[in-house]
């Protein structure tokens, strides 16, 4: 039924194999129940290091940043919530520094 | 001109007294207006209460500066502290916190920088240097050991704050580690209202006008020869093993890992990203370019780079480049912060990454605030091109991105010729001289403070934080681990109640790291690593609920004088231009002010401070071991 574009940027590709540059995006299948998190953790199983980077105990960790068209995690979407074709998540790198 | 030599020699002995290991156990004073200076001695008892940094410079404002003492007046203190990590073997810890009522909002500031100043000063044999009074000619403190000497500045005056430290090394023979310098450019000579203390090539304490209190001082520079006292940590294995710990999570820790490599330079890719990177003075999120270019990895290979770290640091952070094209061909500068990509560059609207590293160094050179010359440089630069302010006033032309004319007008501010005397007193103070409509386009806070960096119209939590607290700059600044003291790591960042708890949950650590004597950056660690730091260097048993404690009792100690020095409550409020509502990019038609109320109220409730009158409440001081705090501001029969 379609797929999610999950774009990983800059710094995040470290997680994927990539040098902490540009952006690499994955065209992930959906299923009619998937939600953010089933999308997040289909891609993540493939990548061990952003599996550890992106998860804690089951939630999201404090390491990256989910963005859902473009809003950040909680505006428009929870991690719990549906996707559908044509939406986009991007992870992003936290920034903690001034 | 005479010097005043040290008058330790002269005062009786005292009983020696068992000190924490870390300290130096003393603090170095100096009364400019006499000449005078010597050494105190500070109690373990008093180390243990105040720490050091922002919590000894806080208390030492509490006790010292009443409500008449003003940012100019000669009972003003300046207070250069260091912490009981500053100088041992934990990543940067040369670090400086400089605390006093600042020139920005006439209240209290703290604000830190690093290099090697803190580690120099404790090899000197001091933990903080408190400085009062006002020299009648200019003079520079020179520290070498036990030669503790105001000397005169006069060949100095008029210098950028590089050209100073080149002169100090040249004239002692002393350069890079050996000889820390700390001072001001012209901005603090002339009193700006944003003028910073620079250091080392590179590390501002650039918060709320701290040049301008030096300057008023006339107090040049600081010049420390790395000393050769001891130092000496309680337990050296234990430091060693929590410096490694540190070290390890900061080069493996996915967040940190970035700062370990690249320092700040992720900033502006991230934050555009979720509309928090201001362009063009908040006119804008979008960038106009494509920011390839301004990735970390790019950016560092922009440039002809070296390493250029703070004490005992293994951070690949500050670096030193050569400007490798443009009219500044060749120049060295200092590898800009995130904050100072964003003030010199973006929010200007430059975002040639050659000119903007330019235009940073020189901000330092001449030493201002790098965030509020950014301000005050992209509202005139919206003026102009809104007709607010004319090329007759200026004197040139100003248009978005003009990053020689940024200069022109840095010049302008600095020496206060013509228009330039305006603007110097900082974004509130001209912008409400020139009132409507060009005083709605100005970011400031009604304290009389300008916001870091950011676009926090996106970033809700830091401009609460910004006007709410009691230094009139971030409080609580980036979440670090939050869920270590149990804040959760996520909420919608425009639901203000959720916002405000984050806020308020996390007071209490950035106070305590900047009480260490350590750097902001290397501190990016679990708050447990740094209590264990400070317990192996100082012998105590310091737990994670006692560092947050004593980061919000020194909180509430800001916010007393705060309201000493009259930002009560009613001065809680952005302009009118930070409060706007994005009109484009991932904020888009977010309304803080929409529940700006709400988000005061419940902060006010978290922290237990009276909505009203801004106090802590009598609970509150007695909660955080503060019982003296209670009596002093509600009476004894509170």
């Amino acid at each position: 039924m379609g797929t999610v574009a999950v774009e990983v940027v800059s710094w995040v590709t470290k997680f994927i194999g990539g040098d902490g540059t540009g952006r690499k995006v994955f065209e992930e299948p959906l299923r009619p129940d998937s939600t953010v998190r089933s999308v997040l953790e289909g891609l993540s199983a493939r990548y061990p290091e952003l599996q550890a980077a992106l998860w804690q105990g089951g939630e999201l960790g404090e390491h990256i940043e989910v963005l859902v068209n473009d809003a950040m995690l909680g505006v428009s979407h929870g991690l719990d919530s549906r996707v559908r074709p044509g939406d986009r998540v991007a992870l992003l790198g936290q920034f903690v520094g001034g | 001109m005479p010097t005043a030599a040290s008058s330790r020699q002269k005062r009786p002995a005292v009983a020696p007294v068992a000190l924490p290991g870390g300290y130096a156990g003393k603090l170095l004073r100096i009364n400019l207006t006499t000449g005078k200076v010597w050494s105190e001695p500070w109690s373990p008892e008093d180390m243990r209460e105040m720490i050091g940094g922002v919590g000894l410079g806080a208390m030492i404002l509490y006790r010292e500066v009443p409500a008449r003492v003003g940012w100019d007046h000669p009972d003003n203190r300046l207070v250069l502290a260091t912490g009981p990590l500053a100088g041992l073997p934990v990543w940067g810890t040369g670090g400086l916190t400089v605390v006093t009522r600042g020139a920005g909002t006439n209240g209290p500031t703290s604000t830190q920088a690093n290099g090697f100043f803190g580690a120099n000063l404790k090899y000197s044999g001091y933990d903080a240097i408190v400085v009062q009074g006002i020299a009648k000619k200019w003079v520079y403190l020179y520290i070498n050991d036990d030669v503790v000497e105001l000397r005169d500045a006069a060949k100095l005056v008029g210098k950028d704050t590089w050209e100073t430290q080149d002169q100090l090394s040249r004239e002692y023979g002393l350069a890079g580690h050996h000889l820390s310098v700390y001072s001001i450019g012209p901005a603090g000579e002339h009193l700006v209202r944003f003028a910073a203390i620079q250091g080392d090539y590179g590390h501002v304490a650039s918060k709320n006008g701290c040049g301008a209190v030096m300057g008023k001082k006339r107090l040049k520079a600081v010049a420390i020869v790395r000393g050769t006292h001891g130092l000496r940590a309680a337990d050296p294995r234990g430091l060693i093993q929590v410096a490694d710990d540190i070290g390890h999570d900061l080069k493996t820790d996915p967040t940190a890992r970035s700062l370990y490599e690249y320092g700040t330079l992720s900033g502006v890719v991230n934050l555009h990203k979720i509309g928090m990177l201001p362009i063009r003075n908040y006119t804008t999120n979008v960038a106009a370019i494509d920011l390839t270019q301004w990735e970390a990895p790019r950016l560092r290979e922009g440039f002809d780079h070296r390493g250029h770290q703070c004490s005992a640091c293994g951070m690949h952070h500050c670096h030193m480049q050569i400007i490798r094209s443009g009219p500044h061909k060749g120049a060295i500068v200092d590898e800009p912060e995130y904050e100072g990509w964003s003030g010199a560059g973006w929010t200007i609207g430059a975002t040639d990454p050659q000119s903007v590293s330019w235009l940073n160094t020189e901000l330092d050179r001449v030493g201002v605030d790098v965030n509020e010359f950014g301000w005050l440089c992209g509202w005139a630069m919206e003026c102009v091109e809104k007709g607010y302010i004319t090329r007759a006033q200026l004197g040139f032309d100003l248009r978005w991105g003009d990053v020689e004319g940024a200069r022109k007008l840095l010049d302008l501010i600095v020496s206060r010729r013509g228009f330039g005397d305006v603007l110097a007193e900082g974004v509130k103070r001209a912008a409400e001289k020139l009132g409507p409509p060009a005083q709605d386009c100005a970011v400031y806070t009604l304290k009389g403070a300008t916001p870091r960096g950011h676009d926090h119209r996106a970033r809700w939590h830091e401009m609460l934080d910004t006007i709410t607290s009691g230094t009139s700059t971030l409080e609580t600044g980036n979440p670090v681990h939050p869920t270590e003291v149990g804040v959760t790591a996520r909420v919608d960042p425009f639901d203000g109640v959720a916002v405000a708890k984050v806020v308020a949950g996390l007071r209490g650590r950035l106070a305590f790291e900047d009480s260490l004597g350590a750097c902001i950056f290397t501190t990016r660690t679990r708050l447990e690593n740094m209590c264990r730091a400070l317990s192996a260097a100082t012998g105590w048993h310091f737990t994670v609920d006692e560092a947050v404690r004593f980061g919000r009792r020194t909180g509430a100690i800001l916010r007393a004088c705060s309201l000493r020095c009259g930002i009560t409550p009613d001065k809680e409020y952005p302009s009118r231009r930070y409060a706007s509502t994005p009109v484009d990019g991932p904020a888009k038609g977010q309304s803080v002010m929409d529940q700006w109320e709400k988000m005061l109220d419940t902060w006010y409730a978290e922290v237990g401070f009276d909505r009203k009158t801004g106090k802590p409440l009598p609970e509150t001081c007695r909660a955080l071991g503060a019982e003296w705090l209670a009596k002093d501001l509600w009476g004894r029969s509170r």
